[in-house]
């Protein structure tokens, strides 16, 4: 008889797990297989077909787009596309080394705040992008451009000749990205910095000498999953992304990004679209991979990122 | 912090019952138009809104491939009017984005110039009706580079110009076309071999220390006028409209249609394969083709009409060149080729490479 | 007196981060006043930008777009994402970790391929049941799903940062699910919430080319409006937009700062 009911109580509270593991992961995982993976399914397939005479994709099935994609074009087999990868690599990874320098002491003053305030101070590093990308980007365009006081003090330092800006150049593309990406680092870092145990650092003021150490063993590990996090939201984007790429670079250097996009449209070959996007998608996911791991090094074996 | 969460949540609920409000309402015959921005006198929608008791709602798009892409994707069924360029007409036609024009509805169209009355890229105006047309030619800046520059050595004559910025146009049909021009090949090359002597010269251009970059016509404007560029690539019909909005900032700013060739572009209205009020579309199109809202038209964007019945209303400005170019300088003037199949992959592949170099 | 001399330097720092954030912002605050149409210098104060944006409707039509459309997509994404940045640490053990890879996949993937693909899925659908006609609907139905995967990582990186006994010890406390989830996760999470909101809200309202593929054309945005203008150069309209966007934030950031300082004792809840 007890052991009846005691059998009862925990289906009873197997089903109430159930419900609830339903009910926490069921929506937000239905949303997106429901609008994106199945979706995506029909447009990663085209990688396989045939490019038609206006880029549009046709039967029959063939790898023609993963052998053109590696370089092998009408004209022989050429570089551009492995120069296109490289760079979006080499941006990536200065724009979010950057992005976490600019991040760390602001997110950590935001948070030494008193807290009716810190709202407010989140707010001030966010609204700037809530102007449209392109506003913001052209008002650097502005700010850059010859004949202003930046690019005139460069110029003064023998960095640019007189007659040129600041923009377009390579310089102005990783000044547009830190910019944009700044509040996604500032954001999960700070979630993290609020919840810090302030005491530890404290403690470990008194106890190492160094600020790199005190960084290093009392502040980094209790705000690692932020972090991480802000390097997910922060590289990845980067890494696809074009738009600043063309306004400040002045389109001279093609990103990944842009390669897909030019094959959806003025390139016209869907086929090849699919499939680079399909090798960024992969790409990305195995950074992603090493992501994780990293942090799980840093985080003592804990799963620091989702 | 609550009373931000409550206020947030707040402001939410109101925004979204005015959405359910408007979207009730709005139930009106609708004629909706798929257009480059600043390309149409608002005055000319709003008349016709009036007189045939419709309501129009306008998109815009920033290119045509963009455009192109969206009517593929299913905006075939969304639009009634889309204005493309020459070298994308067959490209719509082919496709089966596009539908046949009704010439029984569009009297007017016997209004068209006899230049543009059957064109090559649709002959007999099956599908298409010519909006407005432009040239595409050099912007450069007097002071630094001289009265009177009528070549594109100004950017491809590593020489000539070595220390001013300059930009090129990021159609890549366009600069290819003109590097054409300049090696002797003719603005409309199409040979392989040909090409790959242009993608050369232009990747050489790219990689010279004042080369500013690939960028749109009027942006490039903009930017002559503000310094960044001393030279590049752009519209007339926006060179005499910047021209005339500040005369002082353009004072020093020269237009011209190289000695090499250059660019001639007609912009057409077409009817979407799936549209929801073709009749209205056709009434719209029969509209824009009448002599006297095609003048105010063309006075409104600057660029010259294909409306031979408006001519006479045009602006002096307009009249002139670079606006309305001479004879001369149509005859070294030609429409950008319409590529497919083979040809254009070979040409995009060309013009990656240039690109991620 | 360390402390005191790494919270000056901080201070500068912020301030200096101040005025990063601000400079491009007030180039396109000063070019909305400019009396010319041209960027070429500053010609003289002019509201006549001003004054032809209240007469344009397709501008103001695109800005409303925008707001309905960031408010809501991340109201319900900060829910959704929530949720699932929740379950997922609660369930961590049961071997869930192939649904990252569904959960990773919107953030992966290139915009114009996730445009493509929700377009021409939603025509497809309308076409068959006369539901999804693209509209603001499909765009919200799709900024959702970009911004769940980017709230649940916030989310989760917050609550791997407590200490797992806690959760123990609510479950003692509070029986069921929802009273844990109100009197405990919730305000434990407040932080991480409000940057969760911030980030989709963010997302939401400076994405462009998920939005032009799966909009109609009824539901243009700024960003949409902004793209295809910038064809022609950005006009100083789009410059007072911009502006009044920033004064209308920071009006209603002043509004409910100042609301919270009227009645201190709410803001000290569970620190």
């Amino acid at each position: 008889m007890s052991e009846r009911v005691a059998q009862g109580f925990s289906i009873r509270r197997e089903w109430g797990r159930t419900t609830h593991l339903l009910g926490t992961i069921g929506p937000g995982v239905i949303w997106i297989v429901l609008f994106l993976v199945l979706p995506s399914l029909y447009l990663i397939s085209v990688a396989f077909m045939t490019n038609g005479p206006y880029g549009l994709p046709q039967m029959p099935l063939t790898l023609q787009s993963f052998r053109e994609l590696a370089g092998f074009g009408f004209l022989g087999w050429s570089p551009g596309n492995l120069y296109t990868l490289l760079r979006s690599f080499w941006q990536t990874l200065i724009a979010t080394g950057l992005v976490i320098l600019i991040a760390y002491p602001l997110a950590y003053y935001i948070s030494t705040q008193p807290s009716n305030r810190r709202a407010l101070m989140l707010l001030i590093v966010v609204v700037p992008s809530w102007t449209n990308q392109v506003i913001r980007t052209f008002g650097w365009m502005n700010l850059m451009a010859p004949d202003t006081p930046l690019s005139d003090t460069a110029a003064v330092f023998g960095l640019i000749p007189p007659q040129l800006g600041l923009f377009p150049s390579s310089f102005a593309v990783i000044v547009g990205l830190v910019y944009n990406f700044l509040p996604f680092m500032v954001l999960p870092l700070y979630a993290a910095f609020e919840k810090m145990d302030h005491d530890i650092v404290a403690a470990a003021n008194d106890l190492y000498a160094t600020p790199v150490r005190v960084f290093r063993h009392a502040v980094l590990p209790q705000t690692l999953p932020g972090l991480m996090a802000g390097t997910v939201l922060v590289s990845i984007p980067a890494f696809g992304m074009y738009v600043i790429p063309e306004l400040l670079g002045g389109g001279k250097s093609m990103m990944l990004g842009n390669l897909v996009a030019r094959q959806f449209a003025e390139a016209s070959n869907w086929p090849l679209g699919a499939a680079a996007a399909l090798i960024m998608i992969l790409a990305t996911l195995g950074g992603l991979l090493i992501l994780r791991r990293i942090g799980r090094k840093l985080g003592g074996g804990k799963e620091v990122v989702l | 912090m609550r009373t931000m969460i409550r206020s947030l949540a707040m402001s939410m609920l109101l925004t979204l019952g005015l959405a359910a409000g408007t979207s009730a309402m709005a139930q009106e015959k609708t004629l909706y138009i798929f257009n480059w921005s600043q390309y149409m006198d608002p005055e000319i929608i709003e008349a016709f809104e009036q007189k045939h008791d419709v309501k129009i709602v306008r998109n815009f798009y920033n290119s045509l491939p963009e455009m192109f892409s969206k009517l593929r994707a299913g905006g075939d069924s969304q639009y009634d009017i889309i204005v493309p360029s020459n070298y994308f007409v067959p490209r719509l036609i082919e496709t089966g984005l596009v539908q046949k024009l009704d010439h029984s509805k569009i009297p007017n169209l016997d209004n068209l110039h006899p230049k543009f009355r059957d064109p090559s890229f649709d002959p007999g105006n099956q599908y298409s009706a010519a909006f407005q047309w432009g040239t595409t030619g050099l912007i450069y800046n007097k002071e630094t580079l001289g009265e009177h520059s009528d070549t594109w050595g100004i950017m491809f004559d590593p020489k000539a110009n070595t220390k001013y910025p300059f930009a090129m146009i990021g159609d890549g049909q366009v600069t290819m076309g003109m590097a054409c021009a300049y090696l002797g090949f003719g603005y409309r090359c199409t040979d392989r071999e040909q090409w790959k002597k242009a993608a050369k010269l232009v990747l050489e251009t790219k990689k010279r220390e004042n080369f500013s970059g690939f960028n749109d016509g009027t942006p490039q404007l903009q930017q002559i006028a503000q310094g960044v560029i001393h030279a590049g690539m752009s519209y007339n019909g926006d060179y005499v409209f910047f021209k005339s909005e500040d005369p002082e900032a353009y004072e020093d700013i020269g237009f011209s249609i190289p000695k090499e060739g250059a660019e001639i572009w007609v912009d057409n209205m077409m009817i979407p394969a799936n549209a929801p009020n073709p009749d209205l579309a056709h009434t719209f199109i029969n509209y824009i083709l009448d002599a006297e809202v095609g003048a105010q038209l063309s006075n409104w964007t600057y660029y010259s009409s294909p409306n031979k019945a408006a001519l006479p209303m045009l602006d002096e400005v307009l009249q002139q060149p670079p606006s309305t170019p001479t004879d001369a300088e149509l005859k070294r003037s030609h429409f950008t080729p319409s590529l497919s199949g083979e040809d254009l992959q070979v040409f995009q592949q060309l013009w990656t490479e240039v690109q991620s170099r | 007196m360390k402390r005191s001399r790494l919270n000056r330097s901080l201070q500068v720092f912020w301030y200096l981060a101040l005025l990063f954030l601000y400079a491009p912002l007030a180039i396109v605050v000063t070019f909305s006043f400019n009396s010319t149409n041209t960027y070429a210098k500053f010609s003289g104060f002019s509201l006549r930008w001003y004054e032809k944006l209240l007469e344009n409707e397709i501008i103001l039509n695109a800005f409303y777009n925008s707001a309905v459309l960031a408010i809501t997509s991340s109201a319900l994404a900060t829910v959704f994402g929530t949720a699932l940045g929740y379950g997922i640490y609660r369930y961590r053990h049961l071997q869930l970790g192939w649904l990252i890879w569904i959960i990773y996949l919107p953030i992966v993937m290139p915009d114009i391929v996730y445009g493509i693909s929700q377009m021409t899925f939603f025509v497809g659908v309308h076409q068959l049941t006369g539901f999804l006609q693209p509209d603001l609907g499909t765009m919200i139905i799709a900024h959702i799903s970009f911004q769940v995967p980017f709230v649940a990582l916030l989310i989760y990186s917050r609550l791997v940062q407590m200490d797992p006994l806690l959760f123990e010890a609510t479950q003692d406390l509070y029986a069921r699910p929802w009273q844990r989830a109100w009197y405990f996760v919730l305000p434990t999470l407040r932080a991480a919430l409000i940057s969760a909101f911030f980030l989709s809200f963010t997302l939401s309202i400076d994405d462009f080319v998920i939005s032009f593929f799966t909009a109609g054309p009824e539901s243009t945005t700024l960003p949409i409006f902004i793209w295809s203008a910038i064809k022609k150069g950005i006009t100083p309209e789009i410059n007072a937009i911009s502006t009044l966007l920033i004064v209308t934030v920071f009006t209603a950031a002043a509004i409910s700062f100042a609301i919270q300082r009227a009645r201190p004792a709410q803001s000290r809840s569970s620190q």
